[in-house]
């Protein structure tokens, strides 16, 4: 009994303490390579921001963290570069991060979006920011890193494609258009209605605008490959999938603008000429790997796949080369999602 | 489908993954209490502990989550306050915990567990906490155990009237009322609570920039009202009772400190449980008829999220049951309970129903020092039937005469899925089977005197679970995720408390402690290389420990409540934790006695050393606070 009232006493009096991770070598996280945002669980604050270097081969996680010593956020969930900046759109914080791309250490934290999903540049002074529950897009002001306006597009959004003076948005949750707002005005001046729920988009070597629809969870309807002639927004082209239960993710294209990727069920590939919605896989997704998002390569075209795995433990970050044969898993962070390319450096 | 999506992973990160316990003592009644609820008896082989009304006094205008987390080794996980809170039992789930009224279960049909931070301790007279394979004498499902709230009359000619109010922090205050009147044939039980809090309390906000700031936790306001009336009747050979519960509680429900906190999150619950019970006793047979009929409501409402989430369950018990001796020894005990859910939510496709009978039959023989209990159990869910169940319990007396106990058990026990794992819409999978546990126990009790004023109590277990077909929401081959039987958790741990009572003359004093080691870990998965198997589940705590230390001279007490929670991981790969925290509670009091009436006058600091801690990550929990109550009571 005696040693059971010390016991307890022993075990009241130890203070734990969270481990702080090591401060990245900087000498890699410098380099070339590619950024991961693993999106972390809706509501537990485990999103984070890893950087695979082509210089050591290496994965390095947690580097906000290590970095900045505080959490990214809530579900991080795209991230873009412009200049020396990099811009994290974290969803569920309803702010986005901006970091110095070499360095990554905060320079700003823009706040008060609401459910902000991605960025992309209009020019050096203005980018638009999509939202997934807000029916507006937000115009962030690059200079001072402050919400500038809004755009009233009545709907909700998520991916945007800049041609020209032409922004085109895509309305995913619980939608089927795709919105052209004039970047010079910030005016919704057209909307195209392609398929269910437009979720990415891409241009090929043509200037086509392709956008997949994913056909909407319920899996009710098909999900469609549209192009459009983004100078007359008109649809050149509808490639509707096979069956009900295609649910296609993450449209990406190869650096000549020929191939289209996306997954669905495994990565596939299509020539931006194909007649009909090819049925092969270009790479199998393995038991217990669920394939989240992918990235091609923009200089040499190598396929990067991010594996979810459950959703709950850390994902893996795969290199595919761009015949499609794996390099290497690497361990990322929880739910590893959006990829973001930074080649330009050193490289 | 993203509002819906978000909308499962609320609920799903609701029922992590918890801890257990261990009841801190059991507690000597003082009043006399002739309650023959044959449901209630306590089966030999078993651990079981009750609180009783002379700890729950001190939380009358506290809710269950506090009152658990300072005095048993259930590891509460809670949100803060104003947030909810579940229980975690010897490290299983919050759905796998039970939480009774009066032997009738009360969880959510559709979530399967209950909000602990709803539940007032002042509307309940005694709890019953049932470990493991114990609790299968009451309710099948409850996997970890059962906490059994107990609302009783006391059969005493006498009407008694308490009304307690209190104030403190963060805009706190609370009341509550009691009436009871009757003889010793009649007793009627009328009860109301009253609370309403801003908890709009200070906290230090690491998270967000490089240097913390201070912050006011905001959107964490809660309201709540319960009524509660009763009425019991009986003759010598029969007793009848009917029991109504009210309950409503609106909340705004805070935000992660990761997460804007204008997000307009809400809660509405309300819920109404009747039950109506007969007990008779023909002869050397003791027959006991239960039914309960329970409406609950659950709306939840997020606005930047455009969420609106409606929910309606009704629940239809019916339970009777049979004792008969057996021989000089022995006795046999033959319990049919039916219970059928009814759900109308706007997140299932249709008007919901399930319907489970279940048959329970046990023997218990009791002869010289040693004690046995046979329990079999058959499930019929909606039309299948179920594996059966089964528990077998031993109890030896070491020394004649002297409370000194060694007591051990093997149990199979089943839980059938939740309503929202089988039909929520996206991912609910009506063909899931049932989860099922193999329980073993092993546990030592003693109690001695050890001098004329002093008494000691001690106990020890050692369990072991294995869990098998664990329901693990998952991401399905489309969008959304999906529930399907594919984890195994095997949980093993021990627990022991002690308490020293000491009561002469003037001065009562009392110590306890209690420690509790839980290692819960993922057996296996149908995930290749899951880093996750053998490691400790997220939110379970390898170590707890509590101990409390009260001491009173004539009309002054005062008391010392101090627990520790060790460390919690937060990734499944136990690279992240929440680190350990040890909180300190004081409360002194002066008591009055004018003839019939009587004053009693608390004041508590709560987190006296005003400790900066969090129980789930990013949800701060409040630094010192006070509070300030008196009870005024009147018998007669």
């Amino acid at each position: 009994m005696k040693n059971l009232i010390r016991l307890v006493l022993i075990y009241l009096m130890i203070v734990s303490c969270q481990k702080t991770p090591e401060f990245p070598n900087s000498k890699y996280t410098l380099g070339g390579g590619v950024f991961v945002v693993d999106e972390g669980n809706f509501k537990a604050g485990n999103g984070s921001l890893s950087f695979y270097s082509y210089d050591s081969s290496k994965i390095y996680n947690d580097l906000f963290y290590s970095v900045n010593g505080r959490p990214l956020g809530d579900v991080p969930n795209s991230m873009a570069i412009k200049g020396n900046s990099a811009y994290i759109i974290v969803n569920n914080s309803g702010k986005i991060e901006v970091i110095d791309q070499s360095t990554l250490k905060s320079t700003a934290t823009i706040t008060g979006l609401i459910s902000p999903r991605n960025i992309s540049f209009i020019n050096d002074n203005k980018a638009y920011v999509s939202s997934l529950y807000s029916d507006s897009v937000t115009v962030i002001n690059l200079i001072n890193n402050s919400i500038s306006g809004y755009i009233n597009m009545r709907r909700t959004s998520e991916s945007i494609a800049i041609t020209g003076y032409k922004a085109f948005i895509s309305n995913w949750a619980e939608g089927k258009e795709v919105m052209v707002i004039n970047t010079l005005t910030d005016q919704v001046v057209d909307s195209i209605t392609v398929g269910i729920e437009p979720e990415s988009m891409a241009f090929d070597r043509n200037g086509m605008l392709w956008v997949l629809c994913n056909g909407g969870w319920t899996r009710d309807n098909y999900a469609e490959l549209v192009e459009i002639n983004p100078t007359t927004d008109y649809i050149e082209k509808t490639l509707v999938f096979p069956t009900k239960d295609d649910s296609p993710t993450c449209l990406k294209i190869d650096v000549l603008g020929k191939t289209l990727f996306y997954l669905n069920n495994g990565v596939r590939q299509m020539d931006i000429t194909a007649a009909e919605i090819p049925s092969g896989t270009f790479i199998n997704q393995e038991s217990g790997e669920y394939f989240y998002k992918i990235g091609i390569n923009p200089i040499d075209n190598d396929v990067l796949v991010t594996d979810a795995v459950d959703f709950v433990q850390q994902g893996y970050l795969l290199l595919y080369t761009s015949s499609g044969n794996l390099v290497s898993k690497l361990k990322a962070g929880v739910i590893p999602g959006s990829m973001c390319f930074r080649l330009t450096l050193n490289n | 489908m993203r509002n819906t999506l978000l909308y499962i992973a609320i609920f799903l990160s609701l029922p992590l993954h918890g801890q257990m316990s261990i009841g801190t003592d059991t507690i000597k009644i003082n009043e006399v209490v002739i309650s023959r609820n044959k449901y209630n008896s306590d089966p030999a082989g078993y651990k079981k502990t009750t609180i009783d009304s002379s700890i729950l006094v001190n939380y009358n205008n506290s809710n269950l989550s506090d009152m658990l987390s300072e005095n048993t080794d259930i590891f509460i996980k809670s949100y803060g306050m104003g947030g909810t809170a579940t229980p975690a039992f010897r490290g299983t789930e919050a759905s796998q915990t039970l939480i009774d009224w009066n032997g009738i279960n009360i969880n959510s049909p559709m979530l399967g567990q209950s909000d602990l931070s709803l539940i007032p301790v002042g509307l309940i007279d005694d709890i019953q906490i049932c470990f493991g394979g114990g609790s299968m004498a009451l309710n099948n499902g409850g996997i970890g155990g059962t906490i059994n709230l107990i609302t009783k009359p006391v059969w005493e000619k006498e009407t008694l009237v308490s009304i307690n109010t209190g104030t403190g922090s963060f805009g706190m205050y609370s009341g509550l009322i009691k009436v009871k009147t009757g003889n010793k044939k009649f007793q009627t039980v009328t009860k109301g609570y009253f609370q309403n809090a801003e908890n709009n309390f200070r906290y230090l906000n690491a998270e967000i920039g490089s240097e913390p700031v201070w912050q006011t936790r905001t959107n964490s306001q809660v309201r709540q009202e319960d009524f509660i009336q009763e009425l019991y009747l009986r003759n010598s050979n029969n007793i009848a009772s009917a029991r109504i519960w009210y309950q409503s509680a609106d909340r705004n429900l805070p935000a992660s400190l990761l997460t804007p906190p204008n997000t307009g999150e809400k809660q509405f619950d309300e819920s109404l449980r009747t039950m109506l019970n007969y007990d008779a006793f023909r002869g050397t047979t003791n027959f006991s008829f239960t039914g309960a009929w329970m409406m609950s409501r659950l709306n939840y409402f997020n606005r930047l999220a455009s969420i609106d989430s409606r929910n309606l369950s009704e629940t239809l018990t019916l339970k009777a049951g049979l004792e008969n001796p057996i021989g000089e020894y022995a006795k046999l005990k033959i319990v049919l309970d039916e219970q059928s859910n009814i759900i109308k939510s706007n997140n299932y496709n249709h008007y919901t129903t399930r319907n489970t009978a279940t048959l329970t039959a046990s023997v218990e023989r009791n002869r010289n020092r040693f004690g046995t209990t046979i329990l079999f159990r058959e499930i019929l869910d909606n039309s299948t039937l179920l594996i059966p169940d089964f528990s077998a319990g031993v109890q030896f007396r070491l020394i004649d005469n002297k409370a000194y106990y060694l007591k051990a058990n093997i149990s199979r026990n089943s839980k059938i899925p939740t309503m929202n794992d089988m039909f929520w819409v996206p991912g609910g999978n009506p063909d899931l089977k049932n989860e099922y546990a193999l329980i073993y126990e092993i546990s030592f009790e003693m109690s001695r005197k050890i001098s004329d004023p002093l008494n000691i109590k001690y106990d020890l277990s050692v369990f072991r679970y294995n869990i098998k077909d664990m329901i693990e929401w998952h991401p399905g081959e489309y969008s959304y995720w999906t529930a399907d039987n594919i984890q195994s958790v095997n949980t093993t741990g021990a627990e022991s408390s002690v308490s020293l009572d000491y009561m002469h003359n003037k001065i009562n004093a009392s110590l306890k402690a209690g420690y509790s080691f839980t290692r819960a870990d993922e057996g296996g998965s149908n995930i290749g290389n899951d880093i996750s198997v053998g490691r400790q589940l997220m939110y379970i705590p390898e170590n707890k420990a509590n101990a409390s230390f009260s001491f009173g001279y004539r009309n002054i007490y005062s008391s010392w409540v101090a627990n520790f929670n060790g460390k919690r991981y937060i990734t499944v790969d136990n690279s992240k934790y929440l680190p350990g925290y040890f909180i300190n509670n004081l409360s002194t009091g002066i008591k009055f006695t004018l003839k019939s009436s009587s004053v009693d006058m608390n004041f508590n600091i709560n987190n006296l050393f005003n400790i900066n801690y969090q129980s789930i990550a990013f949800y701060p929990l409040p630094g010192r606070s006070y509070f300030v109550k008196i009870l005024f009571q009147i018998v007669k």
